[in-house]
């Protein structure tokens, strides 16, 4: 594989870094100087941000939607007996040569529990092929095995574990905290690039600094933080697991303090950027680091297991009923994934927002659980604050 | 000839199938340490392309 791979976009070029891992965004005169040319992708001026990338950077698909497990808050509603019409590996092989053919970077492979599939490894050495890093989450309680086999495949393994012992069960209703250390420890002995996804509840708030000194102690490389999602499952418990207004405003600074202390790297995903946003951080800064809100249908695009391409992996089927292995041509259209391109017209406070072209307006699933998917997200404290203030406005009765 | 500029750096790769994840680690050490990564992060992507 190239140690090098590179994108034309109409702002420069976008190119991948093997080691150290990172996605480098260059303006047009840094492209030229790498020999890049940009051809009629640089005929019309145009800066980062100010309109769609010409592809992804990232896939996440759904490879199945088969899982024993059961959790209470899955997003997907995984089943044992999986989705109608799942798709197979011809399928997703297509699709993978329809991204690669696209310039897509990374892969993010998911389920269900994709690491039940005999063709896993297959998918993994096929992304690999065409000149994709795939890179997996599992639950760690099922086709560790299979895992462990195809482990140097893969870019990075992430277990999902939202609480540590009897925590664990509380947010997932089921007790699998010891098999998924187990799972971890497994995984950590033949590779390094090992983590966890927590999604964090109002009952595992607290205990994120033992999440990390957990992490810490089993050498993993990263935490991942991930925001309960009014999605599948996840909605029916939404209002007993989604976390506090007080736990959203002290997120950053107890992640900061969590990876200071435990020297992790963390990353959160992209949800939270209002929360990030509410610190005020210097927008420079989170824009250097590429800290974008809602980029569905934009940096990424995700598949469900029939293949159906969405936005995201929590937004509905776009209406025009695009597939994966076809997306080229949809990602072209105007009115392609219109709900999450369309966050330029925001209503207020987000309008009036010095952070919304990086934030995006926060994350539509949850704006549509609260019943309007282009109203800004409900739980962003400016929101919270701005409701407030609205509602204490008096009311002037006529002369 | 201006040699350009790197408009951002988005580190690391995302395991996660349910959304974009980002690494917030940098910001604990601020501006200043993303400006002393960028250099070696150009000479990198220079040196890659040979």
């Amino acid at each position: 594989m190239s140690e090098r791979r590179s994108r034309i976009e109409h702002f420069g070029a976008i190119v991948q870094l093997a080691r150290p891992r990172a996605l480098v965004f260059v303006d047009r005169a840094r492209a030229r100087s790498l020999g890049l040319r940009g051809g009629a992708a640089w005929d019309q001026r145009g800066t980062l941000g100010d309109r769609t990338l010409s592809a992804p950077l990232e896939a996440h698909l759904q490879l199945t939607n088969r899982c024993e497990v059961g959790c209470t808050g899955c997003y997907t509603g995984a089943s044992p007996e999986g989705a109608p019409r799942e798709w197979g590996l011809v399928e997703w092989k297509r699709a993978i040569d329809e991204l690669a053919r696209m310039g897509v970077f990374h892969l993010a492979l998911g389920g269900g529990e994709s690491a039940t599939l005999p063709w896993l490894g297959e998918i993994a050495a096929h992304a690999r092929a065409r000149g994709m890093i795939p890179n997996l989450t599992t639950s760690g309680l099922y086709g560790l095995d299979t895992v462990l086999a195809y482990a140097p495949l893969f870019g990075q393994i992430n277990v999902s574990l939202d609480g540590l012992g009897a925590t664990y069960a509380k947010v997932r209703g089921v007790d699998g905290f010891a098999r998924a250390d187990a799972a971890l420890a497994a995984l950590r002995a033949i590779k390094k690039e090992i983590g966890i996804n927590v999604v964090v509840t109002r009952h595992n708030f607290d205990e994120l600094g033992a999440i990390f000194a957990y992490a810490r102690a089993r050498r993993l490389r990263e935490v991942e933080l991930l925001r309960l999602k009014p999605s599948g499952r996840g909605a029916a418990a939404y209002a007993s697991l989604a976390c506090t207004q007080a736990q959203h405003r002290a997120l950053l600074p107890s992640i900061l303090a969590g990876a200071r202390r435990h020297k992790l790297r963390v990353r959160v995903d992209c949800s939270y950027v209002p929360m990030i946003a509410h610190h005020a951080p210097s927008r420079d800064l989170l824009a250097s680091l590429a800290v974008y809100g809602c980029t569905a249908g934009d940096f990424l695009v995700a598949a469900k297991a029939t293949g159906a391409a969405t936005a995201c992996s929590f937004a509905p089927p776009d209406p025009l009923r695009p597939r994966i292995d076809q997306l080229a041509s949809h990602w072209e259209r105007p009115d392609a994934f219109a709900l999450n391109r369309g966050w330029r017209a925001a209503d207020e406070p987000c309008r009036s927002c010095t952070y919304h072209a990086l934030c995006r307006g926060g994350c539509k699933v949850v704006s549509g659980h609260a019943g309007d998917s282009r109203a800004p997200d409900p739980e962003c404290p400016r929101v919270v604050d701005h409701r407030r203030r609205v509602v204490r406005l008096p009311v002037v009765t006529g002369a | 000839m201006s040699k350009g500029r790197i408009l951002a750096v988005k580190w690391g790769v995302n395991p996660n199938s349910s959304s974009l994840g980002v690494d917030v680690t940098f910001l604990l050490f601020g501006a200043a340490a993303l400006a002393a990564v960028t250099p070696m992060i150009g000479a990198l992507i220079r040196w890659r392309k040979r």
